[in-house]
């Protein structure tokens, strides 16, 4: 399975590309650049609101792209597909980076595929692991999103994702927020992932931001790699739904050496 | 091995001292010297003094699985951390103060000195004030009386240092306490540990 000709990241991207190929997903490949406008519109979706921008040769502004997911929306006809590409974030070191991606989407779903994509994501983790115990946290963002006040929506939604218990019953959030925020154990919200026992969990601090995710959100952790290393979610998006994840193969690697 | 951060100084002491108090003890800890790692081979443990606020960057990074901070520290750096636990220890505040008697002039742009810039910008954001920030590293008390700034946000405790150089509290914008704060990844993975530890400190 491991080819020396290629880097972790291009072994793990193989593998995952294996996978998914495997499931009947086909191959989405972008090979131009959005304008700066498509993804202005769309902040909240992506993980940070720092968009890298260029000129194309006709004087429209352009962007590298920040996330891949909404291409595929905007260009894709509904069906499963699976991608590798490099996006443009900035990181904590506060400059761009590129981030290597690899990871799935599938748009316009059937009543089936939420499970699928659940099931796939833990394969995910597995195959990008080395034998190392993998995590998959899920909660719905539906069921926050119909409790949280709008008033103090970001407050609520920073300590929810930090597990701030103590936090939201100083600042009298809805009892229903706090009894999210303190659910744990296996997720038990669909049948068919029993088999996975504790290994897909209940875990309301997943939740990050409602906008555009309507449904269940998910992050996928790795012991000893100190931040998540799979994101994803159902959304909605100008009226396409979809459900997908990405694998941060940079979090991959970079905790290899641990 | 769980990996624990605590901050040299005062406040990290008095943690250190509800660690002891709940059987988590690393023997040496208190002891003077330049010695910064202690390890307790029973609790399969280690404990590191680190600077106050790169707690949050050796817990945010997974060097250390948990660690203790000031929700100082916490709310200006903002790391991607779980907050757990108040260890309502080292309580006291974050204020905006000014010289006895001083007014606003809404007029101008107000000059704010502070340890904490983010925490100071996202305040009188809030307020819909215009501010300069000067960044200083301690004895802020000095930057109004001397007319370097119009007002200082700094930590208060018991407001003496403030009253001494006649200087009131204008308002509080936060309560202060020592957090207990955990990795992501660590917490999904030692959760059990944690939670134990969480439960036999006193709260």
């Amino acid at each position: 399975m491991f080819n020396p000709i290629l880097t972790d990241e291009e072994n793990y991207a193989l593998t995952l590309r294996e996978l998914y190929a495997s499931k009947g997903c086909k191959f989405y490949r972008m090979s131009r650049f959005e304008e700066y406008d498509f993804y202005a519109g769309k902040k909240d979706f992506l993980s940070s609101g720092a968009i890298l921008t260029f000129t194309d040769i006709d004087g429209r502004l352009m962007a590298l792209r920040p996330d891949v997911t909404l291409s595929i929306i905007k260009h894709a006809s509904p069906g499963k597909y699976y991608y590798y590409e490099k996006v443009y974030r900035p990181k904590a070191s506060g400059s761009f980076r590129e981030i290597p991606q690899c990871g799935i989407e599938f748009t316009a779903p059937g009543a089936s595929d939420l499970e699928e994509v659940l099931r796939l994501a833990v394969m995910s983790l597995h195959s990008v692991a080395d034998g190392r115990k993998c995590v998959l946290d899920v909660a719905d963002a539906g069921l926050v999103a119909q409790y949280i006040p709008q008033d103090r929506k970001a407050l609520i939604l920073q300590y929810l994702s930090a597990k701030n218990i103590h936090g939201l019953h100083d600042i009298n959030a809805p009892a229903e927020i706090i009894h999210l925020a303190e659910l744990s154990g296996s997720f038990d919200g669909l049948t068919g992932l029993e088999e996975y026992g504790e290994e897909i969990r209940t875990d309301y601090s997943a939740v990050t931001t409602l906008s555009y995710y309507s449904g269940l959100v998910f992050k996928g952790y790795i012991e000893g790699i100190p931040e998540a290393v799979l994101s994803g979610g159902q959304y909605s998006v100008d009226g396409v739904s979809g459900v997908g994840f990405a694998v941060y193969l940079d979090a991959v690697t970079g905790g290899k050496s641990e | 091995m769980i990996n624990i951060a605590l901050p040299k100084g005062r406040l990290g002491e008095k943690v250190y001292g509800l660690f002891a108090s709940a059987g988590y003890e690393f023997p040496g800890m208190l002891e003077p010297g330049r010695r910064l790692v202690f390890v307790n081979e029973t609790l399969n443990m280690r404990c590191f003094w680190v600077k106050p606020f790169d707690v949050p960057v050796y817990v945010e990074r997974g060097t250390a699985d948990i660690g203790a901070a000031g929700k100082d520290i916490l709310m200006e750096r903002n790391p991607n951390v779980y907050e757990l636990a108040d260890l309502k220890t080292g309580i006291c505040s974050m204020a905006a103060a000014g010289v006895n008697g001083w007014h606003d002039d809404p007029s101008r742009t107000l000059r704010v000195a502070t340890e904490f810039p983010n925490i100071a910008r996202e305040y009188y954001a809030g307020l819909g004030r215009d501010i300069d920030i000067i960044p200083l590293r301690g004895s802020l008390e000095l930057a109004p009386v001397l007319g370097l700034s119009d007002v200082i946000v700094d930590i208060v405790e018991t407001g003496t240092t403030l009253r001494e150089n006649n200087l009131s509290v204008i308002s509080v914008i936060a309560r202060l306490s020592a957090r207990l704060i955990a990795n992501k990844s660590s917490y999904k993975f030692k959760g059990e540990v944690i939670d134990e530890m969480i439960r036999r400190l006193p709260q």
